[in-house]
This record gives structure tokens, sequence and C-alpha cells, in this order.
């Protein structure tokens, strides 16, 4: 669904003719857009360039990037997104080394650990509270988790949804429908404050991964969705095929479902994980300061008082980048993913 | 698998399932009875004592919570059905700009649509309020009198008031939806074989009339399912009104949980409110459905 759209494709030169002056209304709606463009572009950068005023984002970046994170420990969390960064990049457009490539997956699972060590610390850092985390880096952090977590959860729970067992059948359709029914909100209030009460008084698990639980439960249910329309895009023919060669039914899930409905449903997930970062924003309404929440308190420092708009086309546009960045990565995978098919 | 094997299985699934339940009921019933609040709904008739800004019914905080739930769910049910209207008005615009023949108004209507589509709805919809209604000057925006007054208020239309809550949000959900109810649109009228235009445009028929007439009609088959779960979307965005203070059934129940402590119940009723828009919203749209397919049949 979500497509990158490419100016060239859209207008050709040669055809402006026909397509922009075909007949009288045709120029006047051309005329009155160009006439709507460059009013826009040129009122856009005035504001831009001299009646912005860019300190409110310029002097807080360290902010926006970190939160509250303790100023002397702040190239922890930046090694994490440099690296991120950089692998993003390396895997785009880096050198074909194969034995590289093949392990690429297992570098990119890697980076979660290693963003989780340099955020705890311990073993030689100094440790960190998870309150003190904030900033682009958390939201990086809660998209991150969570997608990572649903997606062996929503393949469980699509796999359920097809058996034949009816009790297991019953129960995961339940969780997935209640889940869809009910709105992200709700669910990540009950990750919040409903969670404590159904734990024994002596186990607390902090702000932090509560809300990873939350978003967890809420995306599975989608991701179920998903890889069960990869499911049932599977002909019958593929599972007669290998029962006949005397694979068992673990071994025909394994070999032969689902490294197809993941094919099939790479698209729709990449709309999920990119939804799903969008999303963690939502955690500014319940109490963590991921990058919208950092925006919210920066407006409240008396200082930038009332600058609402340069915050929030900042936000804006930093929340664009990272998901053009996502969905062309997503692309890629998508593109090496027909790439092998074919090979194979 | 026999189906002895079958039986045992779900036997022992079920155990595990419910025992898990089990411990989890048996943790909230101790951590009720600690924090001395118990589970009942009783609480729901006594006086709500918090004013609401907004209320298509009377109401006064000397009413029941009940009640204030009610007006808090007619209120989601106000803005869900207002912008959807508007959020499908201005998708199909844009669904018909992008596939249009003017390239020109197809590259800002995809540019519209990935502008909205990647950024958060929560950031929209701050944008909308604290920029686009509480950045307006006391009554001066635009006036004319008695008939037609945005200002920080809102909108003031010959008598009907408009709060700025209501309309930042009416904006944000419509404006964000719109972006994917284009792209649905889109997919609808990309459905229909080129064949279909080439035939009416050769017949004489006119641009807008075989847009309506032929187009549509069998696009709507392919839209109407895209179009419900968009619907769906937004009803379950409207929860974000919070963000902007619109009296919502959300914020409602998020009022009585600060003022009573009442978690567990009124995250029930929450459920079921939304269980409730959801019904509404898939019976809505099987009816539309229903007709259309219908009234194609008689054509």
């Amino acid at each position: 669904m979500l497509k990158l759209y490419t100016i060239s494709s859209t207008i050709s030169f040669k055809n402006a003719r026909k397509t922009l002056f075909s007949n009288s209304f045709n120029t006047i709606i051309t005329l009155l857009i160009i006439l709507f463009i460059s009013v826009a572009c040129f009122n856009t950068f005035e504001w831009l360039i001299f009646k912005a005023n860019w300190k409110v984002v310029i002097s807080n970046l360290p902010l926006y990037a970190f939160g509250s994170f303790p100023a002397n420990e702040q190239w922890r969390p930046a090694t994490w997104i440099i690296s991120l960064l950089s692998l993003s990049i390396f895997t785009l457009w880096g050198p074909e080394w194969k034995w590289l490539r093949k392990n690429l997956l297992i570098v990119w699972v890697g980076t979660i650990p290693l963003g989780l060590y340099l955020l705890y610390g311990g073993l030689g850092l100094s440790p960190i509270m998870s309150r003190q985390w904030g900033g682009l880096t958390l939201t990086i952090l809660l998209t991150v988790c969570s997608s990572l977590l649903s997606l062996p959860i929503g393949i469980v729970l699509a796999l359920c949804r097809q058996s034949s067992l009816p009790m297991v059948q019953k129960l995961s359709s339940i969780f997935i429908d209640v889940m869809r029914a009910i709105p992200l909100i709700a669910v990540l209030f009950f990750g919040q404050l409903l969670i404590p009460l159904f734990l024994p008084v002596e186990i607390e698990i902090d702000r932090v991964w509560r809300a990873i639980f939350a978003f967890t439960l809420f995306v599975s249910a989608y991701i179920a969705e998903d890889i069960r329309g990869g499911l049932q895009s599977i002909p019958n023919t593929q599972i007669e095929a290998a029962n006949s060669l005397g694979l068992n039914q673990y071994q025909i899930i394994q070999y032969i479902l689902i490294p197809q409905a993941l094919r099939i449903a790479l698209p729709a997930l990449t709309n999920q994980s990119i939804g799903l970062f969008q999303n963690t924003s939502l955690m500014a309404i319940l109490g963590l300061v991921e990058l919208l929440g950092i925006g919210r308190s920066i407006l409240a420092n008396p200082e930038f008082i009332g600058q609402y708009i340069e915050v929030y086309v900042w936000l804006a546009c930093v929340y664009w980048i990272v998901c053009t960045i996502m969905a062309v990565l997503a692309r890629h995978l998508e593109q090496r993913m027909t790439i092998n098919q074919a090979n194979f | 698998m026999k189906i002895n094997q079958k039986l045992f299985l779900q036997f022992g699934i079920s155990i595990i399932f419910f025992g898990l339940i089990g411990i989890l009921i048996n943790n909230l019933t101790i951590n009720l009875i600690r924090t001395g609040l118990g589970f009942d709904f009783s609480w729901l008739l006594k006086p709500a004592s918090f004013a609401l800004a907004e209320h298509p019914l009377p109401y006064t905080s000397s009413d029941s919570y009940a009640w204030a739930l009610f007006i808090g769910w007619l209120n989601s049910l106000k803005v869900i059905v207002s912008s959807l209207i508007l959020a499908t008005f201005l998708g199909t615009l844009i669904g018909f700009a992008r596939t249009g023949t003017n390239s020109l108004l197809g590259l800002i209507s995809a540019g519209y649509i990935t502008i909205i589509r990647q950024t958060p709805l929560l950031l929209q919809l701050m944008f909308w309020y604290f920029v686009g209604f509480l950045g307006l000057k006391d009554n001066m925006f635009i006036q004319i009198k008695n008939i037609f007054n945005i200002s920080n208020k809102g909108i003031e239309l010959s008598g009907l008031t408009f709060s700025s809550e209501f309309l930042a949000l009416l904006f944000g959900l419509s404006i964000f939806t719109s972006a994917y109810i284009a792209e649905v649109i889109r997919g609808g009228i990309l459905s229909v074989s080129r064949g279909q235009w080439e035939a009416f445009r050769s017949l004489g028929i006119s641009e807008r009339k075989g847009v309506i007439r032929i187009i549509l009609p069998q696009a709507l088959p392919a839209i109407i399912p895209g179009l419900t779960s968009q619907y769906l979307n937004l009803a379950k965005n409207s929860t974000l009104a919070i963000a902007v203070g619109y009296s919502d059934i959300y914020a409602i129940n998020d009022t009585i949980i600060n003022q009573t402590g009442r978690a567990i119940e009124c995250f029930i009723i929450l459920l079921i409110s939304f269980l409730l828009l959801n019904l509404l919203i898939t019976n809505a749209m099987e009816i539309i459905n229903r007709l259309i397919l219908k009234s194609q049949r008689y054509d």
C-alpha cells in the first residue's frame, strides 16, 4: 500500500500538452495549480528562512534524540542510532559479499541486544534507569522491540487460527478479533494501568516494557491476519505434494508454508511496522517521553512557549524521514526476496 | 492425528489456558482487595460531579456517571459520523485527482497522500488544534456578522456553534483518513478495465456522465470493503480526542478512572462501547453494500 511516488513516472514533459492542457477545463485547473504551488512555495520558504525561529529545535537537538539521558553517557544511544543508520546504508548500497549478505539478518536482529545493552548499561557501563530514556531513541526502541516480538507471535496466532483443533482455533480467533476491534490507546492504557493489577505485588515491570508488551499484543493480531492472508493464498496442491514426499506436519509448516506466507505478506508487514512506528507517538499521552512526548515537554518550557509550528514541522520531518527509510529498506527486502525466488 | 490424540491435546491446552486465566484473576482479586476497591458497577448511578464542555443532550455535573458515559458515546458517534462524511468526500476527490489525466493534479495529490500517511495522526491532531485553531486571534480571523465566524473558540455558523476541539478532531481525522480513502478509491478505479473508459468515450458519453454511470458502479464492489475497514480505523482513531481535550468515550472513561480509580470496570465499559460502535459501522456498511448490489442488478 505504501509507495514512494516517483516524480519521473507521473510527469513526462513530452506529453505535457496532452495531459495538462488538453481542454479548457484542464488548462484552468493546471494554471490554478501552478499559481497555488508558487504561492505556497514562496510562503513556505519565506517562513522557513525568515520568520521561523529555529532556536527551539537547534538548541534542543540532544533532547529530541536521547531525551533526558545523562549528558556524559549520550554517546551510548548515539552509537546505537548511528550503527542502525550505517547498517541501513550498508544493506541498501553495500558491497555484494555473499557470506555477509547471508548473515545480514542476524546482524539486524543483533542490533536489539546491542541497543538494550547500551541503554541499560551494566557489564562495564554505568547502569541507567529506563525512566531516563526518551526522544527518538525510545521511539526506535519501542518500534524495533515490539515488531520483533510480534512477528513470531503473529505467525503462531495465524497458524492457530488455521488449526484443525476447534478449541485452539476459537481461542485465537477471539483474541485476534477483539484486538482488532478495540482502539490502540485502550490496549496501551491496559498495558500501563491494568497489567500491574494482574500481577502479584512483588513483580513489577517497568513502563517501557509494559508499553512494548501492549504494542506486541496489538500488532501481533494485525500481523496474524496478514500472514493468514498469505497462508490462504498458498495452493492446497503444495501441501499434498509435501505430504506425498513424506514431510511431517511441522516440516510442512517450517519449510513450505511459513517462507511463502511471509513473502506474500511482506508488503502488508511493512505497513504494519511503519504504522507501529507512527503509533508509538501515542505513548506521549500515556506518559512516556518519546519523540512526540519530548516535543510536548519542550513546548511546555516557558522559554519556547507558543512555538508550536516550528516544533511540529520539525517532528513531522523526523517521522517522515524515518518512515521513508523504513519503506525503502522494505522495498529492498522485497526485491531481494523475488530475486532469490527466481534463482531457486 | 487420531481423534483421541486431538481431544487430549485440546484438553491439555484448555487446562493450561484456563489455569493461566485463573492465576491472573486471582492476582486481580488480591490486588483489588488490597486497594479496597472490589469489583462492582453500582458507582455508575452516583453523580459524576464533573462538567462536560460538549453535550448533545442535556447534562449537568449532578447527573450520574452512566449518563456522562452515554454523552461521551454520543460525542464519539457525532465526531465519527461527521468526519466519516468529510473524509469520504475529500478522499474521493483526491482519489479521482490521483487517477485523472491531469498529471500535475496527480502529482499534488500523491504528495498530499505521502505527507499525510507518513506522519503520525496524533501529531497532525495537535497541529490542527494548537496551530490551526488555538493559534487564531480572538474573533478576528474571518468575520461576517452573525453568519459565519471563525475564532479560537471554534466556528459559529448562523447560530450553530462548533467548538475548536471538535473541529480540530474533525479536520485531523478527516484529512488523515482521506489519504487512505483516496488510495482505496484509486485501487477501485484502477480495477475497472481500460476498455470500459475507451468504450464510453467512443460512444460519445461525456466524461462526467461516464464516470458516474459507468466507471463508479463497477468500481464500487472493490471499494466498499476497503472503505469499511477505513471507517473502522477512523472510529478507533477517534479515541485520540483526548489529546485535544474533546470529551469522547475514551476521555470520559479516563476522567472517571482518575476520579474513582475503577480501572477494570471502565476498561470493560470501553470495550463494550467500542464493540457497539464497530457493529453499528459494519452493519451500516453491509446495508449500503446490499443496496448497491441490488441497484446494480435492476439497472
